[in-house]
Formats: structure tokens, C-alpha cells, sequence
């Protein structure tokens, strides 16, 4: 019996969002793909309705990627650059310079690591993971490990170029 | 054993481990400071991830009511079945005004079956009726037929029934709003006919209960407590709460239930409480979910739970293997969000 979309929707729909915001980097879109994944999950009627909204997501996340970069080249999502003449402290980096330093720190991952971190953070289990990678579960803590390895050096680093920038 | 990989350790602290290794491993820390000051390592690591991670999250907003979604235009087959949907719905909204004015003529599909007691039924299909005209009265409703009701779970009924005609029609963000005011009604007329004497004991935790068991939840105060270990293998892996947050307590559910509850302190004045319990988040046919060894207890949900889940609308998700619910006296939205940063908690070291 397929699960109730209406429980799933509301259970998993921020969830799904936040997934698709780390592949697409704009936040409306991201809402507009999760609605586009349910509307779509209410005509199939998939028997795993997370596993299968997630599927869906991923792939209409790498399609949006593909078009963007076709037809916007030019289009930066963080359309306000940060305020380089307030030379602010660590603390007070705003939230799209550190939504940026995130994203460059993502690239550096691997896609099949970055898939595998960003699906855990939407709170798939391993077996769940497993079955939308294609990893086998046994190697799931592995590639979580060194995504999270890779994750936090890269933004470290992020933090180190940027300061560097900012002081040189 | 020689010394444990990183992978294992992250499988660790992700409370992936299968039961069995995770005693031997934990034995394994036990002797090897290598192994556990690794251990400490990759927390901290796996922490620091999820901080990174989480400092880039798009602004939250209230999904838009699922209703919506189906009647987005799309492409032209699209379409066909929109007008199928809405001759449906209208079909559908009919069919429940007749209803409505007639509540013991058909009974509902979705209202669990009560056999027993067919006449408290009957009753508390009136009285959601009643509501569904004043909503902003639940209380007095109750409180006028104090006596008539002997049922031992009347409560639960009553939300069922009331909120099983509006599933398909409103937006389920107004619905949330509707229940948690409605279940808060349904709550304290529930104590006042139960503890007629004397105030809920200020101790009692959640002052709103967003669930279809709140009489359930209520009594939770009472259930014994327990500690971490027992916690762990009640569920069958670690329990789960909001990181960074304190635990006052770990409860079990009387009975064989296998329900936890977490209680963890927001501030001061704020308690959450955090139910869970072994579920199939997945596979209801029972393939899922298999390697846990040594559970007798069935693990698919009983149909009345089942019929439940269905009709009652709560703050609920499935965090891995666990079923979880949320509570607290805190608006519907923030225990939503709450509910989004649930995770298991970190495993004692």
C-alpha cells in the first residue's frame, strides 16, 4: 500500500527543500522543484514515497543544473556581494557569504560523497542511502567519513582564503 | 581486534551499527585508548560537519497546502485528471454534508471500529459535529456532558472523528493550527473529567499535545523512568532528541509497546517530550528493516495504530528505524521545526 503523501508531505517537505537548496542554491527554487516532486508523487503513487520523492528531487536538481548553466552562465545566485568595507569579524559573516563559503566547500566533494551527506541530512538512514547511491551499506560510514573530513577542510580552507583576501 | 576504522566509527555515531558489533565494538573502546580517542576525534568531526552543513539551509517556509499542488497547472493529460479531481471533491464535500447532518446514519470508513461501545460513538460523532459548527468552544461542549461518557478512551475518538471529515479539504496548515487548539480543548476536558479535584501536577510537561493519543501522552508523566542503556535497547539503537539539548529524563510506556519517551529541557520553564518507538518506516509488509536479531515483538503496527497514523494529524517522522513524535507546549510550528532537527543522539562514550 503506497505511505500517505499527505503524512509525507508534511513529515518530509522542509527536509526535501533543504536537499534540493544544496543542489540548486536558490531558495524558491528549491521550494518550486520540492512542489513540482509531490505533484508529481501524487500522480504515481510510489509504494516508498520519501525514498522515490528524493530520486525524483536529485534528478530534477542535476536537469535544473544543467539548464541554468546552459541558458544563465552569467547569473550568480548570491546576487549581493558581501560589504567589503566593513571588514567584519568571523562571527559576523552574513549568512549568504557563508552560504557561499559552503557551497565552494561542497564542490570539493566527490559527487557520490556529496550525495551521500546531503541524503544523510535529510535524515535517510543507511539502508536508505544505500539503496538511492548504489554503495553498498557496509561502505556508507566510510563515504560518510570522508565527506565530512573533505566538507570541513574545505571550508576551513574557505575561511583562511577569505581572510587572506580580505586582510591582503 | 585491531583498531577501528573511521568508517565504523562514523557508522557508530550515526547509530548505524547493528546491535552485535556495537557491544563488541564498545567492548573494544573499553581497553583501547587509541580506538577511543579516535572516537573522540570523529565526533567532534562529525559534529563540525553537521554545524557547516547547517549554516547553509534556505530560509523556512510553510509548505503550501498539498491540495494546492494537485491543482497547479501542468501538462495537458494534467489537466483531464484536475477536472476528474475536482468533480471528486465536490462529490466528496457533498457526501460529507450529508453526513454531517446525518452522523449515525453511515458510518466512516476511517473512524477505527469500536464495536463495544457503539452508542459512545455514536455520541462523540454528535459532538464533533457540534465542534466542527464552534470550533472556538470545544471546552464548554465537553464540559456540558461531563457524565455521559464512560469510554476509556473517549478522547482519542473524538479527534478521529472530527478531524476525519476535513482530510481532503482544507489546507494542512490551517488543519494544523485547527488540531493543536482542538486537542488542547480535548486535553484539558479530558483532565477536568479525569481529575476533577485537584490542577494538572505542574510538573506535566507538554501543555499541548499534537497527537491522536493524547490521553495517552498525558498519562506519560507517570511512566517509569529509565536510564540511557535500557533506553537503547528498548528501541534497538540509540534514542534520538535535539542535539545540544539537555535530557532530564528517559521513560518507558508500561506494557510491551516498546515506546520511549525522551524528555529534554528547552529552558527553564520548557520541557519537549519526545516519543519513539521501533516502526517500519517503509516497508509495511515486514521485509524491511530485518536485521535487527532478537525482537519477538511484531514490528508492523497493529491496524487500530495503523488507522491511527492515518487519520490523526501530529508532528511525527520517521528518524531511521524509530517512529517519532513530538511534544511540548510550543506553538505547531515551532515543534516542527523541532521536530526537523531530531537525530539520534550521540551514543555514550
Amino acid at each position: 500500500m503506497p505511505d500517505d503523501i499527505a503524512e509525507v508531505y508534511r513529515s518530509t517537505y522542509p527536509a526535501l527543500v533543504r536537499f534540493l537548496y544544496r543542489k540548486v542554491w536558490d531558495a524558491e527554487r528549491a521550494e518550486d522543484l520540492a512542489q513540482e516532486a509531490f505533484a508529481r508523487a501524487l500522480v504515481h503513487r510510489p509504494e516508498n514515497t520519501r525514498g522515490w520523492l528524493f530520486v525524483v528531487a536529485a534528478n530534477m536538481a542535476r536537469d535544473d543544473a544543467r539548464r541554468a548553466a546552459r541558458e544563465k552562465r552569467h547569473l550568480t545566485l548570491l546576487k549581493s556581494e558581501p560589504d567589503a568595507v566593513h571588514s567584519s569579524p568571523e562571527e559576523d559573516i552574513d549568512a549568504a557569504t557563508r552560504t557561499k563559503r559552503v557551497r565552494v566547500a561542497l564542490d570539493e566533494l566527490t559527487p557520490r560523497d556529496r550525495e551521500a551527506l546531503l541524503l544523510w541530512d535529510a535524515g535517510m538512514s543507511y539502508d536508505e542511502i544505500a539503496a538511492q547511491t548504489g554503495l553498498a551499506r557496509g561502505a556508507i560510514g566510510t563515504t560518510l567519513a570522508r565527506a565530512r573530513r573533505r566538507l570541513v577542510e574545505a571550508y576551513d580552507a574557505g575561511l583562511e582564503g577569505g581572510q587572506h583576501v580580505a586582510r591582503g | 581486534m585491531s583498531h577501528v576504522d573511521e568508517g565504523t566509527l562514523h557508522a557508530y555515531l550515526d547509530g548505524e551499527l547493528p546491535s552485535g558489533e556495537r557491544a563488541a565494538l564498545e567492548a573494544h573502546f573499553a581497553g583501547c585508548a587509541t580506538c577511543r580517542a579516535n572516537l573522540t576525534e570523529e565526533r567532534a568531526l562529525r559534529e563540525r560537519a553537521t554545524a557547516v552543513l547547517g549554516s547553509a539551509r534556505p530560509a523556512e517556509r510553510p509548505a503550501p497546502p498539498l491540495e494546492q499542488l494537485r491543482r497547479e497547472p501542468q501538462r495537458s493529460p494534467w489537466r483531464v485528471r484536475r477536472s476528474f479531481a475536482w468533480a471528486a471533491s465536490i462529490a466528496l464535500a457533498l457526501g460529507l454534508g450529508y453526513y454531517m447532518r446525518n452522523p449515525g446514519a453511515s458510518p466512516m470508513a476511517s473512524v477505527p471500529p469500536a464495536p463495544a461501545q457503539p452508542v459512545a460513538v455514536a455520541q462523540n460523532r454528535a459532538v464533533a459535529t457540534e465542534e466542527d459548527k464552534t470550533p472556538a468552544r470545544p471546552q464548554s461542549q465537553r464540559q456540558r456532558r461531563p457524565g455521559e461518557r464512560q469510554a476509556s478512551r473517549p478522547v482519542d475518538e473524538v479527534v478521529v472523528a472530527q478531524q476525519a471529515p476535513r482530510a481532503d479539504s482544507a489546507a494542512p496548515a490551517l488543519r494544523l493550527a485547527d488540531s493543536v487548539k482542538l486537542d488542547a480543548g480535548a486535553v484539558s476536558g479530558a483532565l477536568a473529567r479525569a481529575e476533577p479535584d485537584r490542577a494538572p501536577p505542574p510538573a506535566a510537561p507538554a501543555s499541548i499535545v499534537v497527537d491522536g493519543a493524547p490521553a495517552r501522552r498525558l498519562a506519560s508523566a507517570a511512566w517509569p523512568v529509565i536510564n540511557r542503556r535500557l533506553a537503547r535497547s528498548i528501541l534497538g539503537e540509540e534514542p534520538v532528541g535535539l542535539p545540544g539539548l539537555a535530557t532530564r529524563a528517559y521513560r518507558r510506556a508500561p506494557g510491551t509497546d516498546g515506546t520511549v519517551v525522551v524528555e529534554q529541557v528547552l529552558d527553564s520553564s520548557t520541557v519537549i517530550q519526545i516519543f519513539q518507538r521501533p516502526a517500519y518506516p517503509y516497508d509495511s509488509s515486514g521485509s524491511g528493516y530485518t536485521n535487527d536479531e532478537g525482537r519477538s515483538r511484531p514490528r508492523v503496527y497493529a491496524s487500530e495504530d495503523r488507522a491511527r497514523e492515518r487519520s490523526s494529524l501530529r508532528f511525527g517522522r520517521f528518524v531511521r528505524g524509530l517512529r517519532v513524535e513530538i511534544t511540548g507546549p510550543l506553538s505547531a510550528d515551532s515543534l516542527n521545526r523541532l521536530l526537523e532537527q531530531v537525530a539520534p543522539l550521540p551514543p555514550l562514550p
